[in-house]
């Protein structure tokens, strides 16, 4: 996707965290990616819980128009509430001063995601394992805030079901799994039977829930590790629990195909939400 | 004017400015340079620091090797210095130790921006923050004390609430205020974590 918007500024928007380094990395990642492919005129970050917040990023951006794009996994309660009342804008377009802001959708809802999650499952893989006799697991947080929030994966489990064996996809089963509401990860032995299970974290960064949290849920750490940037060995994959073989990936959202994924979102937004 | 033009004209050749824990300087050939305020009698030993990613993986951490969240907490290390010929990168470098402050300045001082009250900050709050608007103004002074005084070099603007508004800082000499327009997660956080505390005793059995 060729962008050219040098009037333009691209404004990426992650969580981000007061407690882990790794949370805001793949967002600042993404943003010296696109500054050097020269699409925008100048490329921001800002954060929920980092700095520059949402509420101060506005006047670092010196551009007219300004695409607004969520390094968010799912539609939900950040997505529909939390960042259109910290920017203070509604709907797709909105005018600020002499500014015009456009919001775009996350980044995980694109359906470039699908190959994303395929390409990460199968890539952590040991050559020799057989795909047709492994399970495959997207896990994401869940939340009892929005129900939208698991609609997301339940959408990439989905399409990834339908891409089936002729596509790419020959995985015995896919399934979803949460943090916080049911199907839990925690449960992941009792999901499937297969003998190889690989979970991939739907998640943005390899942060608190998707590098310390999830490893324990799976049973893979006893207690929370130290943050992943602080650790000589992201992951020794594969682990053997109770006769079956886990591969647990590191966070969808650290694949530095984002980047491109965040100008879908550009493109797409000028496709169908700009009139 | 753009914000790097700005930053030219507030730091000529031959100027310095204090710029929260950091010092800024421009040689008479208009290299921009900054570095710990503390290490601003000589550059001798100072590791030199060329892109925005470095400098932002060294406010990341403090010298002990704790995650710094905020950025403009007291705990910048030293040991450093950056130094470019461009306005405009020095800008972007500016932002990577201290996110969005010279911006924040600029739009203050040209009146495109107002300090938002804390009151008003905290009851936008949803979710797990909505309970942080049920805070007294003896809470509310306790937290510019502890949260904001000791733990940030920003200069509050923004007053408790809407009824007692505060003065407009004027630009002092010599020095680049860094300033707080609104009061941050932090200090959203500890309303959140007094107003429950103070629930909780109430409602103690």
């Amino acid at each position: 996707m060729q962008i050219r918007k040098p009037d333009s500024a691209l404004l990426i928007l992650g969580h981000g965290s007061t407690e882990n380094p790794d949370s805001s990395q793949p967002t600042w990642d993404h943003a010296e990616s696109i500054i050097r492919t020269g699409a925008f005129g100048s490329v921001h970050c800002a954060f929920w819980k980092e700095e520059p917040s949402f509420r101060q990023v506005w006047p670092m951006i010196e551009e007219n128009e300004i695409y607004v794009v969520p390094n968010f996994i799912s539609e939900g309660y950040f997505t529909r509430q939390v960042i259109p009342r910290e920017l203070e804008i509604e709907g797709h377009s909105s005018q600020r001063g002499e500014k015009k802001i456009h919001y775009c959708d996350p980044v995980g809802i694109h359906d470039r995601m699908t190959d994303l999650l395929i390409k990460r499952a199968l890539e952590i893989i040991d050559d020799g394992t057989k795909v047709e006799e492994t399970a495959l697991i997207i896990v994401g947080h869940g939340t009892n805030l929005n129900k939208k929030s698991t609609e997301a994966i339940k959408d990439q489990v989905t399409a990834i079901r339908e891409r089936g064996p002729e596509q790419g996809a020959a995985f015995a089963e896919v399934l979803d799994a949460y943090m916080e509401e049911a199907p839990f990860i925690a449960d992941w032995k009792e999901m499937t039977d297969a003998g190889t299970v690989v979970v991939v974290p739907f998640f943005i960064a390899d942060a608190l829930h998707s590098y310390q949290d999830i490893p324990v849920l799976l049973g893979i750490e006893s207690e929370p590790t130290a943050a992943a940037s602080q650790q000589e060995v992201f992951r020794r994959n594969p682990y053997e629990i109770d006769g079956r073989t886990l591969y647990y990936s590191s966070a969808i959202g650290t694949d530095a195909s984002l980047a491109e994924v965040i100008l879908d979102q550009v493109a797409y937004f000028d496709e169908h939400y700009l009139s | 004017m753009t914000l790097a033009e700005t930053l030219e004209t507030l730091l000529p050749p031959d100027a310095e400015l204090r710029f929260g824990e950091i010092y800024l300087t421009r040689d008479k050939e208009g290299t921009f340079a900054a570095r710990h305020r503390d290490d601003r009698e000589s550059e001798d030993g100072l590791e030199r620091i060329e892109t925005r990613e470095e400098l932002r993986e060294l406010a990341k951490f403090d010298a002990e090797g704790e995650y710094r969240p905020l950025k403009t907490a007291p705990t910048l290390r030293r040991g450093w210095i950056t130094k470019t010929g461009e306005a405009a990168d020095f800008l972007s470098r500016l932002d990577a130790l201290y996110p969005g402050v010279f911006a924040t300045w600029v739009a203050y001082q040209n009146g495109e921006i107002d300090p938002v009250p804390l009151r008003d900050t905290l009851e936008r709050q949803t979710g797990m923050y909505k309970f942080s608007s049920s805070i007294t103004d003896q809470m509310a002074n306790e937290i510019m004390r502890s949260t904001c005084g000791k733990g940030c070099v920003r200069v509050i603007t923004w007053p408790i609430d809407s009824r007692c508004p505060v003065s407009r800082l004027k630009p002092p000499a010599k020095i680049l205020p860094v300033i707080c327009t609104e009061a941050c997660t932090f200090a959203v956080s500890e309303a959140r974590r007094l107003a429950k505390e103070a629930y909780d005793k109430a409602n103690a059995v």
